[in-house]
């Protein structure tokens, strides 16, 4: 193809030399990856700006954003949002960094035990959404039908028809698919802490708990950031799991910001205002992303 | 004392990630009297294949899993093809200006978005394509959606190939391209392999966009129609389970063929990336 090139003596490194067909093979290669990522990122988001700022008739207006603000559905759909990342994330966060300690020590079976453990984060969100409901049915799924044989009542226990109870439910499904994904990161950044530390550790006479709290907090604290962040920005966009197991209900008590702007582009129809909507979801990620990536920078520096 | 408390937590753990899948699958192989027995019948039960003969044969849940299979391969060959080239490219040639580590973030940034962000207007988009509701509507969204993965990944294999093996093949009288097919591929073929496997993973089990762009039978994938059994009034539980028991058995097989590359994979693409 480049036959001119290849006559070349000896190539230097080709950071400091770049001649003018190796710049022209190099942009061909990115050419069609580009060329799809503006086609299906880039043209999306410029036509979900324009439309986010056209009213129902077509006609050019500010009143898609207006309404947000007093909208109380989206609003308590944000907080629902809030409320779910929150709490999944503290649980996710706890059992995982509890799970990457006890795997981090010498047990027999380790690697069969890490990798049944990381089942639930490959299933389709889909099959996560079928598993709870059929655990959590309230006349013969498993968590009640369990109880029951042993005795207690669970009339109360109506999971996912009872508004306090499908919040916990939904963020039950989210801990157990998640955590796994907390643990892998913690436990290869557990791993990648060296020995010497620990061994210094050890001779100054730390207990196990001082360790824990000056050497290996500390030192698996960008693990820790990383994973948190990915974690966060993916629970602040939950639809998959609650869609399936509640879809929103009962009533609005599951509904997060991303399952509200589904029904309102896809049920009601409203695109404009799905799209100015979705942008404020957007900016709400994007803030706490920064925020987190702005702690790991000073850590780091 | 303290090693059998380790063993004890290590066995709830695996109790609370294993159980909740096993009783699907036995809800998938039990009749309905089994199904509502209380207590619930964990292991005594007489086994049926009635819900998979029903969801595979009678309905439509066949071609949903067609669908699946088609969308899911495609879209990752048509991903490793333009990402590993853009990937190349990238681990080996400077542009001017630090360009091409720019592209490179914004190609990662591209990933970054809500689905639900792209997912209103693609939707639109692809109506006034004609596209929605046709396999390759999502054949299209999953490749732009699986490329910057493949990018970083593959940019990421291609860092560890030392130059020299290229270099000594050009001096030879190979061009850049052959030597990319002869010498290189050859050396990333399981980073590759690992690669293609995230990628059959991820377009596997996409839910959100499948919804959006496939109602109708003959282009919706199995998650799509799972859903649409589940959300109905009058459940067949033991159909929707079957249905799921066969969504996941491809990402177990896929699953245990990364485990090997799961650290590596990471450790090259995403820590070190």
């Amino acid at each position: 193809m480049d036959n001119q090139q290849s006559i070349r003596p000896h190539p230097k490194p080709l950071r400091e030399s770049v001649n003018l067909s190796d710049r022209t093979l190099a942009s061909l290669l990115l050419a069609p990856t580009v060329a799809v990522l503006l086609a299906l990122t880039i043209y999306p988001l410029i036509y979900s700006i324009k439309i986010s700022f056209q009213g129902q008739d077509g006609n050019w207006t500010l009143e898609n954003f207006v309404r947000m603000a007093s909208d109380r559905f989206f609003i308590s759909a944000l907080a629902h949002t809030f409320v779910y990342a929150a709490v999944a994330l503290t649980f996710e966060f706890l059992i995982g960094l509890a799970l990457a300690l006890l795997l981090n020590t010498h047990i027999r079976g380790r690697g069969l035990f890490r990798a049944l453990l990381l089942l639930p984060m490959m299933l389709p969100a889909v099959v996560v959404g079928v598993v709870w409901r059929l655990m959590l049915n309230s006349n013969f799924g498993a968590v009640n039908g369990t109880l029951k044989s042993i005795g207690v009542n669970t009339d109360a226990l109506t999971w996912t028809a009872s508004p306090v109870l499908a919040m916990a439910s939904v963020i039950a499904a989210d801990v157990w698919q998640w955590t796994p994904f907390m643990f892998l990161i913690l436990l290869a950044g557990l791993q990648a802490i060296p020995q010497e530390p620990y061994e210094a550790a050890l001779i100054d006479g730390s207990s196990a708990w001082q360790t824990f709290i000056h050497v290996t907090l500390p030192l698996l604290k960008p693990a820790i950031l990383i994973a948190l962040l990915l974690r966060t920005m993916d629970l602040l966009r939950v639809f998959d799991q609650i869609f399936i197991l509640t879809e929103g209900g009962p009533g609005f008590a599951t509904e997060t910001a991303s399952l509200y702007i589904y029904r309102t582009a896809f049920r009601f129809s409203n695109f404009g205002y799905a799209a100015a909507m979705s942008f404020v979801l957007l900016a709400v990620t994007n803030i706490i992303s920064i925020g987190y990536l702005r702690v790991l920078q000073t850590k780091e520096a | 004392m303290k090693r059998l408390l380790r063993y004890f937590a290590v066995a709830v753990a695996l109790f609370t990630t294993l159980a909740p899948v096993y009783w699907m699958i036995t809800i998938s192989f039990k009749r309905e009297v089994d199904q509502f027995a209380l207590p619930p019948r964990w292991f005594y039960f007489t086994p049926t294949l009635e819900h998979y003969v029903d969801a595979f044969v009678a309905r439509s849940f066949g071609q949903y899993l067609l669908s699946s299979l088609i969308v899911a391969i495609c879209s990752t060959a048509g991903a490793l093809v333009l990402g590993t080239l853009a990937a190349y490219s990238l681990a080996r040639f400077r542009l001017p200006r630090n360009f091409d580590r720019k592209l490179a973030l914004w190609i990662l940034s591209t990933r970054m978005f809500p689905a639900i962000v792209t997912a209103v207007p693609l939707f639109l988009i692809m109506r006034d394509l004609s596209l929605v509701n046709t396999r390759l509507s999502l054949i299209i969204t999953y490749t732009a959606f699986n490329l910057p993965f493949v990018v970083w990944m593959m940019r990421g294999f291609f860092a560890e190939v030392p130059r020299d093996l290229e270099e000594a093949a050009m001096v030879d009288g190979d061009s850049r391209l052959g030597a990319l097919r002869r010498i290189v591929l050859p050396l990333v073929a399981p980073g590759l392999a690992a690669t293609a496997m995230f990628c059959l993973i991820v377009s596997w089990n996409e839910f959100l966009f499948a919804l959006v762009l496939t109602q109708t039978d003959d282009a919706m994938t199995l998650p799509v129609g799972i859903a649409g059994r589940v959300t109905q009034y009058g459940i067949k539980w033991g159909v929707m389970s079957a249905a799921a028991v066969v969504a996941m058995v491809p990402i177990l097989a896929f699953a245990l063929s990364v485990q090997r590359y799961l650290v590596r994979g990471l450790s090259l693409g995403a820590v070190k990336g």
